[in-house]
């Protein structure tokens, strides 16, 4: 579905990224990690066409993602950055709206399709209480659902998720991990950039590990001592609870 | 599906409208009798030619100079960004200075060379203010308050330069223009900034969705698929072009482009249709409003309106900065 071929990414000559190689398929749900300054973040973003003076190429569906229109990307791969950044007073369902805008034009409103859209985000994302809020006084939790529902009302097929999980609390993470399963039922892919090892591992069934931007590792989530031991110089430990496969911290 | 509830206080804003516009211009120093707007008299002169064109002038800039605001502070997301704190307003009084001394008189399209200067001044401090947020890849409200501070005073310092440097005949009249005023006679400004209004508020509503991407953020406007950098540059010169055609007729009033969308922004609810009409309304209110208080605030002189924007509008922003800063830690 997206393939990326020895993509690479400099900066006044630094050398941010440098040949990676990988492909996601259809309905995989891909976890990025690395530490700070691996080039995690460069790399969501040519992805999400933010970066167009990359290197390398970037298939999407067999097309060149450069030759793609900023608007036809939007229908096909939603971005969320890692933080906002808000700071003027916006609506709820003004952000949910906003999803629809690759498919609108100058002179044409909202129509029946795109309020279609957003209802079905509401319920999905349970926000009915919330639209005629002003997103600055929601909680972390519950505006990560809300940029989340925004994304879903694009309509795409692949979601690219810069630490969705900051600045939340357990539940507000657990919740939103959730909700990426969900997304995986109704057979979209995901790909998620976060620190949080712990809470991904268990959902992910592929797994990209970035260190210096050169890639370490790139595949079917495994669980090696030795990748997590090269890229985060710590230790990680794995149980197995009831079939489900835990990461821990062993320090 | 709809989604628009009447908002009454929108319909109030509406009706207080209406009001100011019949009856200020019955009002004054000297009042004018109802009688005398139907019968040729000096009085029906003073009424048709004065106070008439004064009131709509007041009317259309004040919703003008709101709307600029509200439109600035979401290309900048935020709600310090407005034309006269950017320095947008002091660099069209800037250009326009320029043009009266150096003597261009000129008129294409029914613009004199005065407005098309303002227009390129304050089009000048736009970019400026552009290229030092994108140097500095900041547009926080810091980086932004300090461009435009040295922004005004190095425009403010161009005036001065101008007025001492060349002859003084006209010194009076261009301080008196710089303090802000609506003193007209006929209708030749206001149909010129009516044309300015009608466009640019087109415009605002045609592009709200791109405005409410932008307003929420760069990254999340790309995302949407919006070619943020062509949309800000486009909706920039729009901006120069309103903002220095107005301060190129009625002189760089202050606050209200500012204060103006800041409690409009309350009484939309957030909605930006909302939030546009009551700007529009709320701005072109409290112009009139405010000329109307400069004309009979110290009978029988006239204050220039500029300094009532400014005398309550000064602390307003304070407020607001305050606030703002003591919310954004």
């Amino acid at each position: 579905m997206i393939d990326i071929q020895s993509v690479g990414f400099e900066i006044d000559g630094n050398k941010i990224l440098e040949n990676i190689n990988f492909s996601i398929e259809k309905n995989d749900f891909w976890l990025i990690f690395g530490p700070n300054g691996a080039g995690k973040t460069t790399l969501l973003r040519i992805l999400a066409g933010h970066l167009p003076g990359f290197l390398g190429h970037v298939r999407l569906d067999d097309v060149n993602i450069r030759k793609l229109s900023s608007r036809n990307l939007a229908r096909q791969v939603a971005y969320l950055p890692q933080e906002e950044g808000i700071m003027l007073p916006m609506r709820v369902m003004d952000i949910l709206l906003a999803g629809r805008y690759p498919y609108g034009s100058l002179f044409k409103s909202y129509d029946q399709r795109d309020y279609r859209m957003v209802h079905e985000a509401i319920e999905f994302f349970e926000l009915g209480a919330f639209l005629n809020r002003d997103i600055l006084t929601l909680s972390g939790g519950e505006r990560k659902k809300v940029f989340l529902a925004s994304a879903f009302v694009q309509d795409v097929s692949v979601f690219l998720l810069d630490e969705p999980l900051n600045f939340l609390d357990p539940a507000a993470s657990l919740s939103v991990i959730r909700m990426l399963n969900q997304l995986r039922k109704k057979q979209k892919t995901v790909v998620v950039v976060s620190h949080y090892l712990e809470y991904f591992f268990p959902h992910v069934n592929k797994m990209l590990a970035i260190k210096e931007g050169k890639m370490v590792y790139a595949g079917e989530r495994i669980f090696s001592a030795q990748i997590f031991q090269e890229v985060f110089r710590v230790s990680y430990g794995q149980l197995n609870r009831s079939g489900r496969n835990v990461l821990y911290l062993d320090e | 599906m709809c989604y628009i509830s009447m908002n009454k206080k929108i319909i109030l804003l509406f009706v207080i409208s209406l009001m100011l516009v019949a009856f200020i211009p019955l009002l004054g120093i000297v009042p004018i009798h109802l009688r005398s707007v139907f019968t040729r008299s000096q009085d029906f002169f003073i009424f048709w030619q004065l106070r008439v064109p004064r009131v709509l002038l007041g009317f259309i800039s004040g919703a003008t100079l709101g709307l600029s605001g509200l439109i600035c502070q979401n290309l900048f997301k935020n709600h310090l960004a407005t034309p006269d704190i950017l320095g947008i307003t002091t660099g069209a009084g800037a250009g326009a200075v320029i043009a009266i001394k150096l003597g261009i008189s000129f008129s294409i399209l029914g613009l004199s060379g005065v407005n098309l200067f303002g227009f390129i001044g304050a089009l000048v401090s736009v970019l400026l203010v552009l290229s030092i947020a994108r140097i500095l890849k900041n547009f926080s409200i810091y980086s932004l308050l300090m461009s435009g501070v040295a922004m005004s005073l190095f425009f403010s310092a161009t005036i001065i330069f101008f007025q001492y440097i060349f002859d003084f005949s006209n010194t009076y009249s261009i301080l008196r223009w710089l303090m802000g005023g609506l003193t007209v006679i006929g209708y030749r400004e206001v149909i010129l900034l009516s044309i300015l209004l009608f466009f640019f508020l087109i415009a605002s509503f045609l592009f709200k969705r791109e405005l409410v991407l932008l307003s929420v953020g760069d990254e999340f406007a790309i995302s949407k698929g919006l070619n943020v950098k062509k949309f800000r540059i486009s909706m920039f010169v729009l901006i120069s072009l309103v903002v220095g055609m107005s301060v190129s007729v009625i002189g760089p009033i202050g606050f209200v482009a500012l204060v103006i969308p800041h409690i409009a922004r309350i009484i939309g609810r957030n909605n930006y249709p909302e939030m546009l009409v009551s700007t529009l309304l709320l701005g072109g209110i409290v112009l009139t409003t405010a000329d109307f208080v400069s004309r009979i605030i110290i009978p029988p002189v006239e204050i220039p309106v500029g300094i009532i924007t400014s005398f309550v509008g000064a602390p307003f922003f304070l407020v607001i900065l305050i606030l703002d800063l003591r919310n954004n830690r």
